[in-house]
């Protein structure tokens, strides 16, 4: 529900650094999503695409969306895991003690674009 | 096609607000609570209650001031009930946004009296799922839940729960009938069937 939002602050970013640029078009952005971050990426592209339409410099740009998995590793034994559903429990030693690698990512990485 | 690397948070402009948020606050001792919940968990009754029994406790620096940030898409109901319990309230009315932004917050301080109070509570708006995305400068994130929303909630909406360090289990007096309608609905699923 909020991806417009997060579109948004994507435009921003975006619109920010074009101008810096000199960029005459954006032609795409891409992402980079941690699993673990509850954004539905279907749900962001439409938002993405919505607010360009309205943008002549972002008109048509593309999105690309790197999703990064959630894993965790266990403060016991030391083993990195997948999680799954948000389930972080150890698959060795079964105890729920653990701190998070990766997946809290949510990051612009880079964008293409066409200057004068 | 020149690619031009950014490599910045989304979401940054929000974090950098609520970390002047969170540095400002800190300065003046004062702790901040935001609480989340579905719409009717029971949040607003929480903190009245809560603001209530504190209302006579006195800490080494004198009575505790407690300030309250209420969040709510219309009206400003819950802000005048947490005002009648004691508090200094501020009512944010969002016309429709589903989760408050830090920029929000800072707005509301500005309304505030930051000398008189030791504790901020924001409530934001009754929803588990926006909120958890938006960091408001708090330094306790605090989720509610209650007994009639069914037992599967952390399941179904985990990053809320896992971005809370607290979790508060309410309406515990309606556990029996809760599982009362949990068998009858159960006995009605059988008999459509």
């Amino acid at each position: 529900m909020h991806e417009l939002a997060i579109a948004q602050s994507i435009l921003e970013i975006v619109e920010t650094r074009a101008a810096e640029y000199h960029a005459t078009h954006v032609k795409g952005v891409r992402l980079r999503i941690g699993e673990a971050i509850g954004i539905v990426t279907d749900s962001l592209t439409f938002c993405f695409e919505m607010l360009t339409s309205l943008d002549p410099i972002l008109a048509g740009a593309y999105l690309r969306i790197d999703i990064v998995p959630h894993r965790a590793r266990c403060c016991h034994c030391a083993k990195e895991f997948p999680v799954v559903n948000f389930v972080t429990r150890c698959p060795l030693c079964e105890e729920w003690s653990n701190e998070i690698v990766c997946s809290t990512e949510l990051q612009i990485l880079e964008m293409e674009i066409e200057s004068s | 096609m020149p690619k031009v690397t950014i490599a910045q948070n989304i979401l940054a402009a929000n974090d950098t607000i609520a970390h002047e948020i969170q540095q400002s606050l800190a300065v003046r001792g004062i702790r901040t609570i935001n609480i989340m919940s579905s719409p009717g968990a029971g949040k607003t009754t929480l903190l009245e209650r809560t603001i209530e029994r504190l209302h006579g406790y006195r800490g080494y620096r004198g009575q505790l001031g407690i300030g309250v940030i209420e969040g709510d898409v219309e009206t400003s109901a819950d802000a005048e009930r947490i005002e009648a319990a004691g508090a200094e309230t501020v009512q944010i009315n969002t016309r429709g946004a589903c989760h408050l932004e830090a920029h929000m917050i800072r707005d509301a301080l500005a309304e505030i009296d930051l000398a008189r109070i030791g504790l901020l509570v924001i409530e934001n708006i009754g929803n588990l799922v926006c909120p958890s995305a938006w960091n408001l400068g708090e330094d306790l994130r605090v989720v509610v839940v209650s007994t009639t929303e069914g037992d599967d909630k952390p399941a179904k909406y985990p990053q809320m729960f896992a971005v809370s360090q607290v979790m508060i289990v309410n309406k515990l007096d309606l556990l029996p009938l809760n599982l009362r309608c949990c068998i009858r609905a159960r006995l009605n699923d059988e008999v459509n069937r």
